[in-house]
């Protein structure tokens, strides 16, 4: 096994983009659960239909598929809103067995209508810019990746304004925080988990675009792997921390292309839950969970 | 004496009911049809090939049942057969799942299909328990006709084996691709080709590289590995072992993948880790979708096969191919696939193997199977004749090597046959920007 440096660069490269992908649906989906307290099992089926949004509007429009990544977080945004209203709302507070099969109802629900729509077979778009290059030391990186990981550090960047420097991030903040106390500032609770649901949402379809444009076959089926990666890393980073989905992202995606390169491909997923149980083991709560969250 | 005439009477009337009882049970025990169980790959990995095996299955049915069917001497006419498809899902639990059903529920009398070689070994035990004939048509593991743990001998391999293809491949690029290397760089004729192999890891990309390490071991050939990296069923990113093959310096690279997977294995190669090599491909991807797929990345790779739906052979079969590829477009409109054609085939075999019994008894089937000797009507088999090995219950078929090049008109690549020589379109092309692993 040759250990060259740019060897490694390159492996390290495949392991931010890897990353980049988990870091969005996980943040996605604390965002939701911190707010909510609710888990979404259908998040990656979000993922899913931001992917088919995209191809469906680039084949239409010919539109650049970077530009097409905001009319994507738009819609599904939209659609967070609806699944939070017509779906969640209704059975908040009435038991996780209730939320745990709506949400697996929901998948089905998602990957039969897209089947139904779309097709089940493997469809790829091809980006633009797929033979274009970077040169970085003595290996070539694809420009759509380092895109990739430049959109992605941009829509965390926006979030993080968002939750920081807004009246409506800190009232988000805050009903993660405490529910009730909240409610007791006047903050409406129930249009902040509205609001979370359609950001959360609105980045899996960020995810989504980011998959179909690096060139990964999509199906209806492509959301559940990334999803239980997903619920992995918030467990990992820490339930409700949104810096925990970031570095527990950045970690799996590392990790995973590390080990595929040193133990082997088979590899790939052992590592991440091995990650998960050793960190579990010494920090219960996550790597910056709080106890009694 | 009343009580006993009264028993006498009901005794009589019992047996008298038990034998018209018998007589309407041997009635009703009287096929309507043959029942032909399909199992396929309808989701998962597999299933850009598994939707094509059920089409193309579909389609010979159609034509059996409209010549009236197959004649069975037992019954002295002709029985329509019954399709009945299951979706293995590419998983080895769903695939014990629908032989199950077929055979335990729906009673097929012939098992066809069977793709993903780690799915119908999985699925053996139940086969051999229920004795139901079944013709592989897909997995190409050497194993499932030889493995001794379970009873394989109603195991019939329509398809050739890994072992088979892995060492035609390996005797291609020793003989074509080591030979174009060494004349296009000025090396000698010592120098080893390095070949990389990325393997699925299953039953078929170990059987893939077991055929590979073989052929040279046994036939001696300067070819040395340089990576062997395998990957798990379904895959779709390859960067990373791509990454690690890329920094052992191959002239070659040999995936034992799936469409769906070596789609993304040529995609990535290419596009993202800039390797510059040829690129093998297993005859399972001899598939319009893989042509789809693989856009402009996949020209000048090699794909081996025994039917292509973009060219074919001279042979005594080039009409059927031809008839059979314009039947399939007409029906589906769509390209078939090899996979596909096999099965089509395969529900033939089953067809004739069960006239040939003139009974639907399963052992009897299996029997007519074990010594079916049917003239090749699509794909070309060595003699011309569908023989089962009597060892191994095998099939010869006749391989051909194809290089794919860029159709304008079409859009996508367009396979040529470079080898062997009797066949061959045209020769095998290096392209400009191909770069030896080392100098």
């Amino acid at each position: 096994m040759a250990l060259e440096f740019d060897i490694l660069l390159q492996v390290l490269f495949w392991g931010l983009y890897a990353g980049c992908i988990y870091i969005l649906l996980a943040t996605g989906l604390n965002l939701i659960f911190g707010v909510m307290k609710i888990v979404n099992f259908a998040h990656g089926e979000l993922l899913m239909l931001g992917a088919y949004i995209t191809a469906t509007v680039f084949a239409l429009s010919g539109l650049n598929p970077y530009a097409i990544i905001l009319l994507t977080m738009l819609v599904l945004g939209l659609v967070g809103i609806v699944i939070e209203r017509l779906c969640f709302r209704p059975i908040l507070g009435t038991g996780k067995l209730n939320e745990i099969f709506l949400s697996l109802g929901l998948i089905y629900v998602f990957q039969n209508g897209v089947a139904l729509i779309w097709g089940d077979e493997r469809q790829v778009l091809n980006s633009p810019y797929q033979t274009v290059t970077v040169p970085v030391g003595a290996i070539q990186l694809p420009l759509d990746y380092i895109i990739i990981i430049v959109v992605t550090v941009l829509i965390l960047a926006g979030l993080s304004l968002l939750l920081r420097k807004t009246s409506l991030g800190k009232a988000i903040r805050a009903t993660s925080q405490n529910r009730k106390g909240a409610m007791i500032v006047g903050i409406n609770v129930e249009r902040m988990d509205m609001i979370s649901f359609g950001i959360g949402s609105a980045l899996a379809a960020a995810a989504g675009t980011l998959w179909v444009v690096s060139g990964q076959v999509f199906n209806p089926y492509i959301g559940s792997i990334p999803a239980i990666k997903a619920f992995s890393i918030v467990i990992l980073g820490g339930l409700g921390s949104i810096p925990g989905a970031i570095v527990g992202g950045l970690l799996y995606g590392i990790a995973e292309n590390g080990a595929a390169y040193f133990l082997g491909g088979i590899w790939k997923d052992s590592i991440s839950f091995l990650i998960l149980i050793i960190v579990l083991i010494f920090r219960p709560t996550g790597l910056f969970g709080e106890s009694g969250e | 004496m009343k009580h006993t005439t009264t028993v006498s009477i009901l005794l009589v009337a019992l047996v008298l009911a038990a034998v018209l009882l018998a007589g309407c049970a041997e009635q009703q025990a009287q096929p309507q049809d043959v029942k032909i169980g399909a199992v396929v790959s309808l989701t998962g990995a597999g299933s850009n090939v598994g939707k094509h095996m059920k089409q193309s299955a579909e389609m010979a049915v159609s034509e059996i049942n409209a010549k009236g069917g197959v004649f069975v001497k037992a019954y002295n006419k002709k029985l329509p057969i019954t399709l009945i498809v299951t979706d293995d899902e590419t998983k080895p639990d769903s695939g014990v799942k629908a032989v199950t059903k077929l055979t335990s529920e729906d009673n097929v009398d012939v098992l066809v299909g069977g793709y993903s070689s780690g799915v119908t070994t999985a699925t053996q035990g139940v086969v051999a328990e229920k004795k139901v004939p079944y013709v592989v048509t897909g997995a190409s593991s050497p194993d499932i006709t030889r493995r001794k743990d379970v009873d394989t001998s109603y195991f019939f391999h329509y398809c050739p084996t890994t072992a088979m293809y892995g060492e035609y491949t390996t005797l291609f690029t020793d003989q074509v691709i080591r030979p174009a290397i060494n004349q296009k760089f000025n090396f000698t004729e010592n120098r080893p080709l390095r070949l990389a192999i990325l393997y699925q890891d299953s039953a078929y990309g170990k059987g893939v590289l077991s055929g590979v390490i073989s052929a040279i071991t046994t036939k001696n050939l300067n070819i040395q590995i340089v990576s062997n990296q395998s990957f798990k069923l379904g895959e779709v990113d390859f960067r990373t072992a791509l990454t690690a093959i890329k920094a052992e310096k191959p002239d070659v690279i040999y995936p034992a993948a799936f469409p769906s997977e070596q789609t993304q294995i040529v995609v990535q190669a290419r596009r993202d880790v800039n390797l510059n090599t040829i690129i093998l491909a297993v005859e399972t991807n001899d598939n319009p979708d893989y042509y789809k797929g693989i856009a402009r990345f996949g020209e000048y790779s090699i794909l081996e096969s025994r039917f292509s739906p973009f060219t074919s052979p001279p042979s005594s079969v080039a009409a059927a191919d031809a008839k059979f590829k314009a039947d399939y477009m007409a029906k589906y409109g769509s390209f078939p696939d090899m996979m596909g054609v096999s099965t089509y085939e395969g529900v033939y075999v089953a067809a004739q193997a069960i006239e040939n019994a003139g009974t639907l008894d399963k052992t009897a089937v299996r029997d007519a199977l074990a010594q079916l000797r049917m003239p090749q009507f699509v794909e070309a088999i060595k003699d011309g004749f569908i023989t089962f090995s009597p060892d191994y219950r095998e099939v010869q078929f006749e391989l051909f090597m194809t290089q794919l090049i860029w159709d304008e008109q079409a859009g996508e690549c367009r396979p040529k046959i470079v080898w062997p020589d009797t066949v061959k379109e045209t020769d095998f092309v290096l392209p400009d920007w191909y770069q030896p692993g080392t100098q």
